[in-house]
């Protein structure tokens, strides 16, 4: 028997909270260690492993077995020697969650709400691969399909809010958000002029926003074809800078130069050129190459530079924030009735086994009884006898499950009944610690197996029906209301 | 059911779009234009019954009384709305626009509805004159709504202010395009309007096109037609050709007061004999 999820869900990981990179990248796992990695897991007394590494984070999701005495102690073995890094390195940076906090704690990374960036993306892909890595090494039970179901469930959920994909939280998204403010930006031409590392990142934004063209223009050729090449982009002259400023939609400016590059008079004379079409200005160079005049003196420019782009993705991260604070005791509340949903399934699954248990026992005497002389009408008052001795002898046994998943004693009572029954309980079988109340209504309202007719069985010893999935056949979550 | 209760119906329904409209602003989930296109277009559906009621109940129907004037303002106002938000998804124009068609839809259930009836049949071409002219004063001035919110936003661009009405206003290029999308479409419902009107007052024997309210509507016609000449020929945009909307929006105005004086009912058909009737 396994132990209860409460107890049997570990997570041990660390992160960007506390490791630095140095310390992330030892012990960080390629995908071709993951089988490897997940065997070693399994092997040091876990059911179910799964290991998200990302380069934010490397966590170790595991649900531990009953005999294992210290699953925190184990995981972290596993990373020293898998690594060949000594535990007192990573230690202070662990953190070692378990059950409700390790549930809770996975539903928010994988929503992106413990991410570096608020409400980002990549997490959920890298979560969902994880996953998939799990599964497929045969690592992944009950209760990882079940938690990582849900969170992905829960993290489409947090991303659905408008608050989260609305707001820009980086400098590149902002510049982004500034130019779709003037303009759809799919299909817009855009210049970028110097080669700054910073102009790397808005580049690519601008890309996946959908621009069609992008030039690049550097004092040095060199640089600027580099750039170009790097970026996807087409180099071109910095001394026909004007006719550049007529062609393009967003000029980019990220150069060393000390002094104005663009001035008033090369946007006059493109605008001459533009027949009215909107120029968005983006200066992220310190010190400013772009005259902050233009947008007084050229009606239809505009100029924004860094501290305008750190505005918007201040104000983005303070909404993304708003929004994770409004998420994270959803998330915590969610977690709880996951492990309700998991832990009532341990205390149903007892009873279920119990009642299976006195059935086959009922019907193999029934079966050792030559009943071929018997009239039809004796053989069935036998067999009604024999189901009223069974409800009997189980109400019992059952009403004390009952008590004892409302005191919230389910384990052990489930653990007591299984041992005194010689039952064997699913390797997922948990305790209930306030599930109580909905086990009443599991017993008495469950469909027995197939072989016992429903009408015969009293209530309170009828057979349990296998609690409905949390994860459809087709791997989709099922509803909220489904899990409680 | 009565004219008067499907009015206060579209009234409820106006009221409930221009609070989704404002709320939109800082409640996450009224943050769509989904919400105010079925709050105004149920409105606008209700209005449209009541209206087709009135008209059923009196073919000679003017439309020529104070409420009911208002209440075919707000009509179009709501009509035009819709529109650009159909082709725009500018769901911040709500809150410009529908407040205004509430306040009509209140007048025309409070001021009076005591319509001037000829008692003969109207010209054939007098529904089609009033509905263009309405859809043209509807039309032109949700362009110059439009163009309000154009201005904002530059104002807001060129101050990088970046607030909450700056996040919810759309990009610069799509308020201009709906700006002259609706006055395209209001000058094709002006031109008709005039055109028959010129044709009624042909057959009425009656002087046309030097009567103030048609000098202000041949004004507010070529100004927006300059407009749109102008933008074709990329001379006129951006902040200018907002101002232009505006100006022209002002002589909407002029036209409207001139051809249907709230104070004098009576005033738009003097010349033809008056018989109360209720809308």
């Amino acid at each position: 028997m396994s132990e209860p999820v409460e107890d049997a869900l570990r997570i041990v990981g660390l992160s960007h909270h506390k490791a630095p990179v140095s310390l992330r990248e030892k012990l960080a796992f390629t995908p071709h260690d993951l089988r490897s990695a997940l065997g070693s897991v399994l092997a040091r007394g876990f059911n179910e492993a799964a290991i998200l590494s990302t380069c934010n984070r490397v966590e170790v999701i595991a649900v531990a077995r009953s005999q294992t005495a210290d699953p925190f102690q184990e995981i972290r073995k596993f990373l020293s020697e898998f690594h060949q890094v000594p535990e007192q390195e990573f230690t202070p940076a662990l953190y070692q969650l378990k059950g409700l906090e390790a549930a809770r704690h996975l539903f928010e990374v994988t929503a992106s709400l413990d991410s570096q960036i608020l409400g980002e993306t990549e997490i959920l892909a890298q979560s969902k691969e994880a996953y998939r890595a799990a599964a497929e090494h045969q690592a992944c039970g009950p209760v990882l399909h079940k938690v990582f179901e849900r969170s992905f469930f829960l993290s489409k959920e947090v991303r659905s809010d408008g608050g989260i994909s609305r707001s820009q939280a980086s400098v590149s998204s902002a510049a982004v958000a500034l130019a779709n403010k003037l303009f759809d930006v799919k299909g817009r031409k855009v210049l970028v002029v110097g080669t700054g590392e910073m102009a790397s990142g808005i580049v690519r934004a601008l890309r996946s926003a959908g621009v069609s063209e992008i030039l690049v223009a550097s004092r040095t050729e060199e640089r600027a074809k580099e750039f170009a090449a790097r970026e996807g982009g087409r180099p071109c002259l910095m001394q026909n800078l004007t006719d550049h400023l007529a062609y393009v939609d967003i000029v980019l400016v990220s150069s060393a130069a000390p002094h104005y590059v663009i001035l008033p008079e090369h946007i006059k004379t493109a605008m001459a050129h533009r027949r009215g079409r909107y120029l968005c200005l983006i200066d992220i160079s310190v010190p400013r190459n772009v005259d902050p005049l233009i947008p007084d003196v050229v009606e239809d420019a505009y100029v924004y530079d860094i501290d305008d782009l750190e505005e918007i993705a201040r104000e983005g991260r303070r909404e993304r924030e708003l929004v994770a604070q409004r998420w994270r005791p959803r998330l915590a509340e969610e977690a709880r009735e996951l492990l309700h949903a998991l832990q009532d399934q341990g205390v149903h699954d007892a009873a279920r086994k119990l009642i299976a248990h006195a059935a086959a026992q009922r019907q193999e005497i029934l079966s050792q009884i030559n009943t071929s002389n018997m009239d039809p009408r004796a053989r069935e008052e036998l067999a009604r006898a024999m189901e009223r001795l069974q409800g009997r002898l189980l109400h019992g046994p059952l009403e004390m499950l009952k008590q004892a998943a409302r005191e919230g004693e389910g384990s052990d009572a489930a653990a007591w009944v299984s041992r005194l029954f010689k039952l064997e309980l699913d390797p997922k079988v948990i305790n209930d610690k306030d599930g109580a109340a909905s086990i009443d209504k599991k017993i008495e309202c469950s469909a027995p197996p197939p072989e016992i007719p429903a009408s015969k069985l009293r209530a309170g010893a009828g057979e349990a029906r296998p609690p409905r999935p949390l994860i459809s056949d087709s791997g989709e979550s099922t509803p909220r209301q489904a899990t409680s | 059911m009565s004219p008067e209760l499907l009015s206060i119906a579209a009234l409820v329904c106006f009221i409930a779009g221009t609070t989704a409209a404002i709320a939109g602003f800082r409640v996450e989930m009224l943050r769509t234009s989904a919400w105010q296109f079925g709050f105004v277009g149920l409105g606008l559906l209700l209005k449209t019954a009541a209206i087709g009621m009135t008209c059923a109940h009196s073919p000679t129907h003017f439309f020529n009384s104070p409420g009911e004037i208002a209440a075919l303002l707000a009509w179009s106002l709501a009509f035009s709305f819709l529109v650009a938000l159909a082709s725009s998804s500018a769901r911040s124009l709500g809150a410009l626009i529908l407040p205004f068609v509430v306040v009509l839809m209140i007048l025309s259930l409070v001021l009076s509805r005591e319509g001037v009836d000829h008692g003969m049949s109207p010209s054939r071409y007098l529904a089609p004159h009033i509905l263009a002219a309405f859809l043209g004063y509807g039309l032109f001035l949700t362009a110059c709504g439009a163009s309000v919110l154009y201005l904002e936003q530059t104002r807001l661009l060129k101050r990088k202010m970046f607030n909450v009405i700056f996040r919810d206003l759309p990009s610069l290029e799509r308020l201009e395009r709906l700006e002259i999308l609706c006055a395209w479409l209001g000058l094709a419902a002006f031109t008709v309007a005039i055109a028959t009107g010129a044709i009624m007052a042909n057959e009425l024997n009656r002087p046309f096109w030097l009567q103030p309210k048609m000098i202000a509507t041949e004004l507010t016609w070529l100004i927006f037609a300059a407009l749109l000449v102008g933008r074709a020929v990329r001379r006129l945009n951006g902040r200018s050709a907002a101002k232009f909307v505006l100006a022209g929006a002002a002589l909407v105005l002029c036209t409207f007061l001139l051809s249907h004086p709230f104070a004098r009912p009576q005033a738009a058909t003097a010349n033809v004999p008056a018989k109360g009737r209720s809308a």
